[in-house]
């Protein structure tokens, strides 16, 4: 059954630090006072412009497995594939900040306001990213509730396009989930509209299970690598709960 | 004499306002130097494009980071609008041109308009074709327009490989010779530019200025 999601823009919008460091800007580096006060003034217009919403859908294992076969694109083997069997729940999702935003970023650069543009681009991207980590905690805290706060699981999101899941993943996927009832739409090349607009699978299984060694043939040309950040979150997480229990 | 240092210190303001991206500054002071008959290339060169230099050479070296350059070069079109109809008028040529666009099927454009952004402040022409453009748009224009260099933007794994349409067509056409390609995006490498015959590829706006100032040369 597919639930809707409408998210807290407080919640998601990022920190300036955040933004600056999305547009390059070094820790401990800034920008002139103009800038700075162009990142207040993009963090506005995101509140007002974006619609944040969101749609999930729990998924069986067999189900998922017709889907993420998707157009037969995808790589020999992916991390995935053994992250699956050793899951407990899946769901798959699809989450935008609305179209209003991203209009108003062409709006921008076509008025020549290219910082303010630009700042409001890294705005939304990082606020559907922090949306991603709102579902993750979200199912996380669902399924909690539903095994009365008996579960040490971990809900970790995978999507088309990255580790071996080949982007055009996204149609199957659309055709389960129907992300156009929150106003988003997949093209022939498998992108979305709104552009930022973010679909996946949300995976909820014992810690380990999300931890792969990077070595896969298409790690070598990715430029993204958010994976080691976040199995670098987890067994930080573990050490420290470790040493608690000690 | 004294109306050339008069004329230097207008044009020196004009650089300094465009580096702390003064947009109003810069009108202004574009405007008052058109008004006192300056050369508009002197404007433009020791002006405009001075100013953008410094904001080029700063941003490379990491002093100053991406909403700046930004800022400068929002400042650089306000001198450059009123600028450009008499730039024309006494036909004066621009650094070269350059046909950009983000190819069919591909509808991200951030990075293609960066692109546009640093190569009109570093005093290119730039025709950009906007998004989902095809092969034959790309190579259609750079022809008619008399482009010497086509870039392109792509975000997606299943765009990329329309890149090569525009370089099978330009060799087809015998035009790789004279019309050089660039390429830039999220899944496009060194690699793939190489594979796909296009002549450079750029990881970011700065290095995009640098490779297309190179194969103009060449072309």
């Amino acid at each position: 059954m597919n639930k809707f999601t409408r998210f807290d823009i407080h919640e998601i919008i990022p920190k300036k630090e955040s933004v600056l460091r999305n547009m390059g800007v070094p820790k401990g580096k800034n920008v002139s006072n103009k800038a700075d006060g162009l990142i207040s003034m993009a963090m506005d217009i995101f509140s007002d412009e974006s619609r944040p919403v969101g749609i999930h859908s729990e998924i069986l294992k067999n189900e998922f497995e017709s889907t993420f076969e998707g157009q037969g694109k995808n790589a020999k083997d992916t991390p995935l594939q053994h992250v699956i069997p050793h899951s407990n729940r899946l769901a798959l999702f699809a989450l935008t900040m609305g179209k209003d935003v991203c209009e108003k970023i062409g709006v921008l650069f076509n008025d020549n306001n290219f910082a303010l543009g630009s700042i409001l681009d890294a705005v939304a991207s990082l606020s559907a990213d922090k949306a991603v980590s709102t579902y993750e905690r979200n199912f996380s805290n669902e399924l909690l509730k539903r095994q009365n706060n008996q579960s040490d699981n971990t809900v970790l999101s995978y999507s088309p396009g990255y580790c071996g899941w080949h982007i055009s993943g996204q149609k199957k996927l659309f055709q389960y989930l129907h992300p156009e009832k929150i106003g988003i739409s997949l093209n022939d090349n498998y992108l979305m509209n709104p552009l930022k607009s973010v679909t996946g699978l949300l995976v909820s299984g014992k810690d380990k299970i999300h931890i792969f060694k990077a070595n896969y043939p298409f790690c070598r040309s990715c430029k993204d690598a958010s994976c080691q950040g976040r199995m670098k979150r987890i067994i930080n997480l573990r050490k420290g709960n470790e040493r608690k229990s000690d | 004499m004294k109306g050339r240092v008069i004329e230097m210190d207008l044009l020196k303001q004009i650089s300094d306002f465009l580096q702390q991206g003064d947009d109003g500054k810069v009108f202004d002071l574009t405007k008052q130097a058109i008004e006192e008959n300056i050369a508009p290339k002197d404007i433009l060169d020791l002006g405009l494009i001075a100013g953008m230099n410094v904001i080029g050479e700063q941003f490379r070296k990491h002093e100053i980071f991406l909403p700046d350059v930004l800022l400068a070069a929002r400042a650089m079109y306000s001198g450059m609008d009123q600028l450009k109809p008499l730039l024309i008028k006494e036909g004066i040529p621009s650094a070269g041109k350059v046909v950009i666009g983000t190819v069919k099927g591909d509808l991200h454009d951030i990075g293609k308009n960066l692109v546009g952004i640093m190569l009109r402040g570093a005093g290119f022409e730039v025709i950009d074709l906007g998004k989902g453009v095809f092969a034959e748009q790309f190579v259609e224009t750079a022809v008619k327009e008399q482009a010497k260099v086509i870039g392109m933007s792509a975000l997606l794994t299943t765009t990329t490989p329309l890149m090569k349409n525009v370089t099978d067509l330009l060799r087809e056409n015998g035009l790789n010779n004279q019309i050089k390609t660039i390429i830039g995006g999220a899944p496009v490498s060194k690699e793939f530019a190489q594979e796909i015959g296009a002549d450079a590829y750029a990881y970011d706006a700065a290095k995009a200025v640098e490779c297309v100032k190179q194969l103009i040369d060449l072309a």
